[in-house]
């Protein structure tokens, strides 16, 4: 993993809403194959700084590149052709509520594969069956627990076999067998499809059983870069606390 | 990665060794072998997978394809010899191989079709009476015996319904007015009697045109507005999460809206009333010469306090149409923003047809009783 180029280089990036600065000048790579796990505590701007990856927003100022290349200077065309190979699964996983599940799925496959409908459907049904719901391609989004919402919008992240992912809290809202089931599935998705990943999550459990790395943030900054192992052994309080899982003297408002 | 593949059937058997990784072109092959074998007779296809060394999905997903085609005509695809990862990945994706179990879609005939049809629209007129009476109880009586009102929605819903709707109302109206002035001038001109515009003017905004034109005006603003913001909240669970709070949808919700549109409503025709005359005016008294006191005593004589009644009741009448329809609406919807777009579609055209339909009962009414 060391020595190889980064597939993505994040250099001073500052990002915020209107006058309100989220993330102040942080910079990071992500290397091809691995795994990194990005923490923080609730509100501290990780949502924030993956819709920044992904082009989603745009920075107040830094950059962001992609194989060397600087998506902030991308125009739309060349934008979307690199999201091509990217796949996003949302913290609330944003299905289209008006098609059914496997339509959700195949949908960008429909719009951008050029194949036909028979290997469509043969390949939704597959990535159903990977996050346990091969035979639920034919209900609505409205009939799916909370749980399932997020499995069927992490199908549709690996629909078209992204080479990296952003998962955020995919595990949020399971419970812990699924939970476990799907840091399992991101293992092996990494392993048998080579996937690059970034994954938002809170628990501490699947970050010890995901993170290669782990990049953690704190009052617009990185507070922690490096492998799991070493934060829990951290000089720094915040990063200890974070894992100790012990609770701040009043749970303030941290803004 | 497509380091020399190939899909060969091995001779005199009915064995399909694959090797390398398995692109769309050996995928293709795959299939034709597969069915191939099938069709000489043979049942059980055996497609041999050691020499591959990694699969993608869509390796994975002509491996399916083969086995389908396979399953369609009686045979049996088995796979053999597949290792490590190329292993682990089959056996996640099991579930393809197999036929799918989809459920047949229940089908109707035409009674039941009708039947159900009568049924739904059963079920929704009388949950739009229940809405009235809760809207009822809500904004008169609740109130009253010191349940609560909601004022300052009630006042925002003025100001949003009515304050903003002002400009566009009047406006519509003037236009109307001059347009039905210049209509009857052309037609009463051949008889010399051009004055008498004055009041037919004054008589059919006083008893139609101004509630009709405010109605449509608002439930094309307002009526959507309600459906949308009901139905977008159904949708997202804001409904469920009101409920689950103890709060009443009728209070926190409907009545509101619904005081504020019996506000706002009689205000707004009022408005449009006076505007269309006005349109009336202009024409009479700037193309057509006439004085402005000339005018003016053939409009005052010709209304009466009952034409102005006739079309305050109705305003009324429409107004709860307008609140009713866009609630009901909102909050039977279905889906997602799809749904929350043909929800506000089907309010608007509901609103339409009742305000016509409503408009027709009371000119019925009023033909036979005066
Ligand atoms: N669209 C927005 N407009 C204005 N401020 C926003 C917006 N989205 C997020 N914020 C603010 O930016 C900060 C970071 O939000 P973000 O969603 O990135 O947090 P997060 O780390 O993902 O939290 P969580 O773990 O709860 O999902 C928060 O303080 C939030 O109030
Ligand atoms: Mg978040």
């Amino acid at each position: 993993m060391t020595g190889a180029e980064p597939i993505i280089e994040v250099r001073d990036l500052v990002a915020g809403y209107g006058e309100r600065v989220v993330l102040d000048g942080i910079s990071f790579d992500v290397y091809p194959g691995e795994i990194l796990v990005v923490l923080g505590g609730s509100g501290c701007g990780k949502t924030t700084l993956l819709h920044h990856m992904v082009g989603l927003l745009k920075p107040l100022s830094g950059t962001i590149r992609y194989w060397g290349r600087d998506i902030g200077r991308m125009d739309e065309d060349e934008l979307a052709t690199l999201l091509h190979r990217v796949g996003i699964s949302f913290q609330g996983g944003a299905l289209f509520n008006s098609m059914t599940v496997g339509e959700n799925v195949g949908l960008p496959m429909r719009e951008y594969g050029n194949m036909d409908e028979e290997m469509v459907e043969i390949l939704v049904r597959m990535k159903l069956s990977l996050v346990g719901l091969a035979n639920s391609g034919y209900l609505m989004p409205s009939e799916l627990s909370g749980g399932m919402k997020k499995r069927v919008g992490f199908a549709r992240a690996i629909a078209m076999d992204p080479e990296i992912m952003f998962f955020d809290e995919p595990s949020a809202g399971l419970d812990p067998i699924l939970a476990a089931g799907l840091d399992e599935l991101i293992l092996d998705i990494r392993r048998l499809l080579g996937v690059t990943m970034v994954v938002v999550t809170h628990e501490l459990e699947s970050i010890r059983a995901v993170a290669d790395r782990a990049l953690m943030l704190d009052g617009g900054k990185i507070i922690f870069m490096g492998k799991v192992g070493e934060a829990e052994q951290s000089s720094n309080s915040r990063v200890r606390q974070f894992f100790d899982r012990r609770p701040d003297a009043a749970i303030g408002e941290q803004v | 990665m497509d380091e020399a593949s190939s899909v060969a059937r091995v001779k005199n058997t009915s064995t399909v060794r694959v090797s390398g990784a398995l692109a769309d072109r050996d995928g293709e092959r795959l299939v034709e072998e597969v069915s191939g074998i099938i069709s000489e007779g043979k049942k059980d296809v055996s497609v041999d997978l050691s020499g591959v060394e990694h699969i993608d999905s869509r390796g994975g997903a002509w491996l399916a394809l083969a086995s389908l085609a396979a399953q369609k005509e009686g045979g049996r695809v088995s796979l053999e010899g597949a290792r490590g990862e190329v292993a682990e990945f089959i056996e996640m994706i099991r579930p393809v191989f197999e036929e799918r179990a989809r459920p047949a879609p229940p089908r109707k005939g035409v009674f039941e079709t009708i039947g159900g049809k009568a049924l739904d629209a059963w079920g929704e007129l009388t949950d739009a009476c229940g809405l009235i009476v809760d809207a009822i109880y809500w904004s008169f009586i609740a109130p009253v015996r010191g349940r609560g009102l909601r004022w300052k929605a009630v006042t925002d819903e003025v100001n949003e319904m009515g304050y903003q709707a002002i400009g566009i109302v009047c406006l519509i109206n003037f236009l109307l007015g001059l347009v039905i002035a210049m209509l009857s001038a052309t037609q009463l001109r051949r008889f010399g009697v051009e004055i008498y515009v004055a009041s037919l003017v004054v008589i059919g905004f006083a008893r139609e045109l101004a509630v009709v034109m405010t109605g449509i005006v608002v439930s094309a603003r307002t009526g959507a507005a309600i459906t949308a913001e009901l139905a977008t909240m159904t949708v997202s669970e804001e409904i469920d999460a009101l409920k689950g709070m103890g709060l009443n949808v009728a209070k926190f919700l409907v009545a509101p809206k619904f005081l504020a549109i019996l506000v706002v409503m009689p205000i707004l025709t009022i408005l449009g009333f006076i505007m269309g005359v006005v349109g009336g005016f202009v024409l009479g008294v700037v193309f057509l010469d006439f004085t402005f006191e000339l005018w003016w005593e053939h409009t005052i004589w010709a209304v009466t306090v009952g034409d102005v009644t006739q079309g305050l009741v109705k305003s009324f009448v429409f107004a709860m149409i307008i609140v009713i329809v866009g609630c009901h609406n909102g909050l039977r919807v279905v889906g997602g923003a799809r749904g929350v777009g043909l929800a506000t579609t089907r309010a608007v055209v509901m609103d339409i047809f009742f305000i016509i339909v409503a408009d027709m009962v009371f000119a019925t009414i009023f033909y036979f009783i005066t």
